[in-house]
């Protein structure tokens, strides 16, 4: 029996790490036997060892849980298969460079006649990397300088440092992350950081200086993340000129909650996909455990795909969300809701939907949009097959509505009100994805159901987002 | 365009005459307001009284950072925000309304330059002892001024603005300088007032002016604030005008608002 290379079973993933980024396209490549191959399918093999090369700092009891499979495998083919397992399992760790595998008959004085030894070639990721740019946008310009310590106990944490320098503001955050060994989806991370934003739909400024612990694990198909966060809060106005309402926010506040969030995900790509749904759920209850802000927060999105004729995809969505102050402080405009923009409900100004003093939007405490989206491919299909299929086109329905609600009045009350001076929109345009994180819109959208005080982008509308209604 | 627009919004509320909802933004009366704050907010009291000029005294934790300029008080007048005594005398100028109009101008240069020593000489006194002089930051200035904010803000903000204001007195040469010798540049600033009022009922005759509302919101503060030490107190209490300048000023402009219960009037004799 010769040697089999397992090496060119499919791309090398460029970053290693990406595990998250394969395009629906892009299934897994499974290890289809070849017509000579096929002797050798039944033919029962044992793995007798297991080398890795290139081996420095990580621990080998957090290898030991990647690549334990492969000594059960009963044939080549098995081998292979679960070879190629172990190696995607190890790249996602996020701390090898590139894995090669190499599977041979076994060499030795204990070698059974059909034993086979499996060597993992590996390069380790550096100790430090790091990374420098540049960003101009928002009227300012910034330097961001990243640092990053991969498996740095030798178990696949992470040390993570962004710093970003600018003309107006700096910001940083340190983060720690540690996988449970043996499964990565259960982690705990740790982050520290400052981040200022800026928000000109409400003439705010608000600088925030926080620390959070995170824990994700996995429940069947469910993905369940706790957090606890302490976040010291400084708000401020961004001009002179900022409505008074907005003035009387400014100043200090600690803000200390402990959240949930919970996602099923069934959708293979999250930016175009073409079936499965997604729930996302999200509580956060503030005030318990510290800090001077009380609030009790829900909210939730909904996402259904369906494939349509000649590969089209219609999608629906809806998102909710309600805050409830606790106590006789009233929510602070940092806590609140907003809506609009064309990330959300088009033809709307970014955030420029309900409550507002002399022209600055405050928020709201209970909000609701839904979304009816056709997906087709692009007339006539040009760049079919590569460039194109980045691609859509769309028809689009949106609707939603923003509002305070005055405790006391009842759920009928709350939902009346909601339900009251509904603002929508409809309109046409093009999709494009980036990547799988995010895409750009270029919309013709017609904005109906304006009240007094909304902010309208009537005509072409461009957006830019990760999360999409 | 910005600067011209806004100077230009600025003439065009001028010109509106003064509303019945204007309001006085300052600290927290009873927990949270410190000798300084307390002193300028007094001072600008003291000044629309003088006017006749109407004003609802709201009290609020996050005053300062409300302030346009970071600084208490500050008036809300129509859409406008105004900060300090030397902006809010600047706007109510415009509205029509002084107090120093009727000065020469050999006395309006002699009134800034009293009002300049009384700020550079009284305020920096009262941000020395509050900032400065450890037994009092320890015990009256963090507590207070951490007091609105839950652990551990209440010491993070406090020691931001100790390290602030410290940072300033070092800038401006008081850093190094002693108890004893900031009460001795006290004393001399009394010392120059007392001369300047002489007999007079107000530093410039019978009316009073912008310097006569500092004056009185320093004096009066100083004099009623329970502090560890009262040796601030006595020094100002060895001039006699001046004692009987704050109660005239006090007596005229704040007995009939008494019964609000936001000024303790006795004066320590």
């Amino acid at each position: 029996m010769g040697t089999v290379h397992a090496r060119s079973l499919e791309p090398l993933p460029v970053s290693g790490p990406d595990f998250g980024a394969l395009g629906e396209e892009a299934e897994l490549i499974e290890v289809e036997p070849e017509a000579k191959q096929e002797i050798l399918e039944n033919k029962n093999v044992v793995v007798q060892h297991v080398h890795f090369d290139g081996l420095e700092r990580t621990k080998d009891d957090i290898i030991m849980y990647e690549i334990c499979d492969v000594f059960k495998a009963k044939n080549l083919i098995d081998v292979m298969r679960k070879s190629h397992e172990a190696r995607e399992k190890l790249l996602r760790l996020g701390i090898f460079r590139q894995v090669e595998v190499l599977i041979d008959t076994c060499q030795g004085d204990d070698a059974l006649p059909n034993g086979l030894d499996v060597t993992f070639e590996v390069m380790e990721l550096r100790r430090l990397t790091g990374s420098y740019n540049t960003m101009v946008g928002n009227n300012e310009g910034s330097m961001v300088l990243g640092l990053k310590l991969p498996n740095i106990f030798g178990r696949a944490e992470k040390v993570t440092f962004q710093f970003s320098y600018g003309t107006k503001e700096t910001s940083y955050g340190l983060s720690f992350f540690k996988p449970q060994p043996g499964h990565f989806e259960r982690n705990v991370s740790l982050n520290l950081y400052k981040v200022t934003g800026q928000f000109p739909w409400s003439s705010l400024r608000e600088t925030d200086r926080g620390i959070s612990t995170e824990i994700n694990f996995p429940i069947l198909k469910t993905n369940h993340a706790l957090k606890w966060e302490g976040v010291w809060r400084e708000l401020g106005c961004l001009a002179r000129t900022a409505s008074f309402s907005v003035r009387e926010e400014s100043g200090h506040s600690l803000k200390s909650s402990v959240s949930h969030a919970m996602v099923v995900d069934s959708r293979k790509s999250s930016i175009l996909p073409r079936q499965g749904a997604l729930l996302k759920i999200n509580q956060e209850l503030a005030g318990y455990t510290g800090g001077n802000v009380s609030f009790l927060k829900e909210d939730f999105e909904v996402q259904l795909n369906r494939p349509f004729l000649w590969d089209s995809v219609f999608s629906a969505s809806l998102w909710g969300g309600m805050l409830v102050p606790i106590g006789d402080k009233p929510s602070s405009i940092a806590d609140r809701f907003y809506l609009g923009g064309p990330t959300s409900v088009r033809g709307f100004n970014m955030y420029s939907i309900g409550p507002q003093s002399e022209g600055d939007y405050l928020g709201g405490e209970a909000y609701w949009a839904g979304g009816l989206h056709l997906y087709t491919p692009l007339p006539f299909r040009p760049g079919h097959g590569g460039f194109g299929d980045l691609f859509r086109t769309h028809f689009f329905l949106n609707a939603g509505n923003l509002c305070n609600l005055n405790y006391g009045e009842g759920p009928k009350a709350h939902l009346r009100k909601l339900a009251e001076c509904i603002r929508w929109s409809y309109g046409a345009g093009i999709v494009l994805r980036l990547g799988n994180i995010a895409r750009l819109e270029l919309n013709y959208c017609i904005p109906m159901g304006v009240q007094s005080g909304d902010r309208i982008c009537d005509g072409i509308q461009f957006g830019a987002g990760i999360r999409f209604l | 365009m910005s600067l011209a627009a806004e100077a230009f919004v600025t003439q065009i509320a001028a010109a509106e005459p003064w509303p019945g909802n204007a309001a006085l933004y300052q600290p927290l009366k009873e927990e949270q307001i410190l000798l300084s704050d307390n002193a300028a907010c007094l001072a600008v009291q003291a000044f629309l009284q003088m006017c006749s000029l109407p004003v609802q005294l709201v009290h609020r934790a996050n005053a300062e950072y409300m302030s346009p300029s970071g600084k208490v008080p500050f008036i809300h007048v129509g859409n406008q925000v105004v900060s300090e005594l030397g902006p809010i005398v600047q706007f109510v100028k415009a509205k029509g309304h002084s107090l120093s109009d009727g000065l020469d101008e050999v006395q309006k240069a002699e009134m800034k330059a009293y009002m300049e020593l009384v700020n550079n000489k009284l305020l920096t006194a009262e941000l020395y002892l509050q900032w400065c002089d450890d037994a009092t930051v320890q015990e009256i200035t963090h507590p207070r001024y951490g007091s609105p904010y839950p652990w551990p803000l209440n010491h993070i903000l406090a020691y931001q603005k100790q390290w602030e204001v410290r940072r300033k007195m070092k800038a401006i040469g008081w850093g190094c300088k002693s108890f004893d010798q900031v009460l001795e540049d006290v004393d001399q600033c009394c010392q120059a007032l007392s001369q300047r009022l002489g007999t007079q009922l107000y530093f410039f005759n019978k009316k009073p002016t912008e310097l006569d509302a500092l004056v009185f919101g320093h004096l009066f503060t100083i004099l009623t604030t329970q502090l560890i030490s009262d040796e601030l107190s006595e020094k100002v209490k060895s001039y006699s005008n001046l004692i009987s300048f704050c109660r005239r000023i006090e007596q005229h402009y704040f007995e009939g608002r008494a019964k609000d219960a936001t000024f303790r009037l006795s004066l320590i004799s």
